[in-house]
């Protein structure tokens, strides 16, 4: 007998195993940020061991960071098609290797490999399937979840840095970086927590085509959330039923780049795109401008230090109050006005005097990267809906990789032509507010064309059945306070399609 | 009285301040004066103060010596400032103000035989001002007070040679890398020793030309290059700078460990990422069989 529970599979459990899920994403999120931050401690010995100069060690941050956000398109492919517990178990092995074999290395080249593009790779796919796999398992708690597993990136910073600290202290930077990569694996522990949900199921899906598509029909307007496999299903049933795959409808099933046709995916893009210019800077010269002003080096490691622990509690907190329910409906306002908090702060920096203003700015700082952080994904998976996202996340983080590495260095070069830090600060804020306002105006005309989407859809419906059932639902949609509005879009585009094809045939 | 039998103080109960190296200047005087102590040596460090001082950010410091004023005819109080960037010193001779009944009292300040003219005289203590910008500069400055008694105090001002104070860890077969920097100062000559025993060995680069490797990098940093490092490679170097005026050492560690010491903890972690993943895959099946039933 058919899987009956296919046409009706319960949606995202939000619970339940899905904490384990949220700590895993927790580990793995937090290696991949916060790993390329903590190397920071071996460089002036490695520039020694090598006799390199300051920038080419660099270059080993900068590919690996390039790296992992570069690769994201490629560990979407690979979530698409494998799903997130064997990509990341991989990348968690590939970070090791790419670790140990750097603990190994006879020149700055070898590094560069060893480090920047294999373990750089390895920590994407770890990156990657963490958030994409939180968007399985949560729907009502997700912001809440995404909140809990970012934190992870503050907190594995702050047990990096000393650890890195005392690794190199008791072992070198050789023997640092061999424990290192048996630290880093266990991203794979952090992937074996990833247990496949419902995407699982391509064995029974051509069995189950027929009733999938009728139960659909039936279950559109009763089921308020999102299924990660009954429109992965018709995406195929549709592509086999016209016989011949369409070549862009293959690469589509791996990446699909009919985004770039997404009216909240464009927005987003070009809002976070465009705020990536101005986030990391400060972080980066934050250390060196209070010693510039005087401020010793311990002060200024401890700024740092404040500036996590804000963050640390500022992400969970954050997708707290994302969750409730005045927030959810307008979370994109919430995330441009976190935006454009964060640029008023940079833009207030240079006012403050002496340390005492340092740690008032490092303060609302933490809070307002915390909060940014804690929905940049939220808000990508809220405009365009779980199944999407896969391929939505990669895209979005390779255009991201540009301006992220563009960011220090265009601040370094304001630095050292004006000799004066405020520039930096000046431009971080203005491009940041300039992005919050960006995506607050056209969120809010996506909002709006979205509810006159909705209408036209309600008016065109001619059958009194559907109409009735519809409004059923539109009334169940509106009792869960409209929290899945415009991710349902492409749910309800897709049943749309397909109840018309049942028809036709 | 002061007749017969004298009794100078101890030096040490004068100590007025209590020294720390490497911590915030605002730990402890705020006034940018380090009231000397006999012993150990003084490390300059930069004071919040000095930076408003001039705009080419060069610290202000001041060094004063307190100068017994009994029965110590002709001792010198010796004092070796250590200078680690270009500064504007000033050092003081002051004189306790017990003593300061002490009538007629003339005093001088040289540098090595040379009178310096330009004294400040303030009630009980007599300073001079200097810049140390490069090495010109450097030597030892004394400041003689004749009275009943001749009283003097020598500055010795030295630059501060860079090393590091932690050890460098390396490995068997590794190369090590050991640096030395004179920071503002150019010295004329690098000198590396190994210490063997008790004693300082210079090392010959020319002679065991496969084993070290001594590269001046710049004028002010010098390289030894340690190649195929053994066990006995393990201990303490020196590099010594030596100027016009003096030679200055910097002191650099090296331990040397072998392949097994990291491989340890490497194994342990690896085991601890299978047991784990093993437990959560197992955990997976149980409640999977759990589920069926």
């Amino acid at each position: 007998p058919p899987p009956a529970n296919l046409g009706r599979a319960p949606g995202p459990p939000d619970g339940g195993w899905g904490w384990a899920v949220v700590f895993g994403a927790f580990v793995s999120i937090g290696f991949a940020y916060a790993f390329p931050k903590g190397l920071a401690i071996f460089f002036k010995e490695i520039q020694d061991f090598f006799g390199t100069s300051y920038s080419e060690i660099a270059w080993v941050s900068s590919i690996m960071l390039a790296t992992t956000y570069g690769a994201g398109p490629i560990s979407s492919i690979l979530v698409n098609r494998y799903g997130s517990r064997p990509v990341v178990i991989f990348g968690g092995l590939l970070c090791g290797i790419g670790m140990v074999s750097a603990a190994f290395c006879t020149s700055i080249l070898q590094l560069y490999i060893c480090v920047g593009f294999i373990t750089g790779f390895g920590l994407a796919l770890n990156l990657q399937p963490s958030v994409i796999i939180i968007g399985k398992y949560f729907l009502k708690r997700r912001p809440i979840a995404n909140g809990l597993a970012m934190a992870g990136s503050p907190v594995m910073l702050c047990t990096l840095a000393p650890l890195n600290q005392f690794l190199f202290d008791n072992f070198g930077w050789r023997g640092s970086f061999l424990i290192l990569g048996a630290i880093l694996l266990n991203c794979c522990v952090a992937g074996a927590l990833f247990r496949p949900i419902g995407a699982a199921t391509a064995s029974v899906k051509t069995q189950a085509t027929q009733e999938e598509k009728d139960a659909l029909k039936a279950e559109v307007t009763k089921d308020a959330m999102e299924m990660s496999s009954p429109t992965k299903v018709t995406v195929e049933a549709k592509t086999e039923e016209e016989g011949g795959k369409d070549c862009c409808e293959k690469i589509n099933q791996y990446l699909d780049f009919s985004l770039f046709k997404h009216r909240g995916f464009l927005i987003y893009l070009i809002g976070n795109v465009l705020m990536f210019l101005g986030f990391f800077a400060p972080i980066v010269f934050l250390a060196p401008y209070a010693k510039h002003i005087g401020i010793d080096e311990y002060s200024a490691a401890f700024l740092l230090s404040i500036l996590a622990i804000v963050d640390m509690v500022a992400r969970p907190t954050t997708g707290i109050i994302a969750n409730s329910k005045w927030v959810r409906p307008r979370i994109q306002y919430f995330f441009s006005f976190s935006i454009a908090f964060n640029g008023a702060c940079h833009l207030l920096c240079p006012l403050a005097s002496g340390y005492t203003g340092l740690v008032v700015y490092s303060v609302f700082f933490g809070l307002a990267f915390g909060m940014v952080c804690a929905m940049l994904f939220e808000t990508l998976m809220d405009l365009v809906g779980a199944t999407r996202f896969t391929s939505a996340v990669g895209l979005v983080t390779i255009a991201e990789c540009c301006t992220i590495l563009l960011g220090p260095p265009i601040g370094g070069t304001l630095i050292d032509t004006f000799g004066d830090y405020k520039y930096m600060f000046i431009k971080c804020g203005a491009v940041m507010v300039l992005a919050g306002t960006f995506l607050f105006i056209m969120n809010y005309y996506n909002y709006r064309m979205l509810a006159k989407e909705e209408k036209e859809r309600k008016a065109k419906e001619e059958d009194p059945k559907s109409v009735r059932t519809e409004n059923e639902g539109r009334n169940n949609w509106n009792k869960e306070a409209a929290q899945d509005g415009p991710e349902l879009e492409p749910l309800r585009e897709e049943q749309e399609g397909l109840k018309k094809e049942v028809n036709g045939t | 009285t002061g007749l017969g039998f004298c009794i100078s103080e101890p030096m040490t109960a004068r100590q007025t301040a209590t020294w720390q190296t490497q911590r915030s200047p605002s730990d402890h005087l705020t006034l940018g004066h380090h009231v000397s102590t006999p012993g150990p040596d003084l490390t300059t460090q930069e004071f919040k103060e000095a930076t408003k001082e001039n705009a080419s950010n060069v610290a202000f410091l001041e060094y004063e010596v307190l100068l017994p004023g009994e029965c110590v005819s002709g001792i010198s109080v010796a004092k070796d400032i250590t200078l680690d960037k270009a500064a504007r010193i000033e050092l003081s001779c002051r004189l306790d103000k017990k003593f300061s009944h002490l009538k007629s009292l003339q005093v001088t300040w040289k540098r090595g035989n040379e009178t310096i003219r330009h004294i400040n005289k303030t009630e009980n203590s007599w300073s001079i001002q200097l810049r140390i910008l490069d090495n010109s500069n450097l030597g030892s400055y004394s400041c003689t007070l004749k009275g009943e008694k001749e009283i003097s105090a020598v500055f010795h001002l030295q630059p501060k040679i860079e090393g590091k104070e932690k050890p460098i860890v390396s490995y068997e077969g590794d190369t090590a890398v050991m640096i030395c920097n004179s920071l503002d100062y150019t010295p004329i000559a690098w000198t590396w020793y190994v210490t063997n025993g008790s004693e300082q060995i210079a090392i010959n680069d020319s002679l065991l030309a496969d084993k070290y490797v001594i590269d001046r990098i710049s004028a002010n940093v010098t390289h030894l290059k340690i190649l195929k490092l053994t066990k006995e490679d393990d201990g303490v170097y020196w590099c010594e700078a030596a100027f016009e005026l003096g030679k200055s050492k910097g002191k650099l560690k090296l331990k040397v460990l072998s392949l097994m010491v990291p491989l340890k903890p490497f194994l342990a972690i690896v085991s601890e990422v299978v047991i784990l993943v093993t437990i959560v895959f197992l955990y997976e099946m149980y409640s999977k069989k759990k589920e069926k039933r």
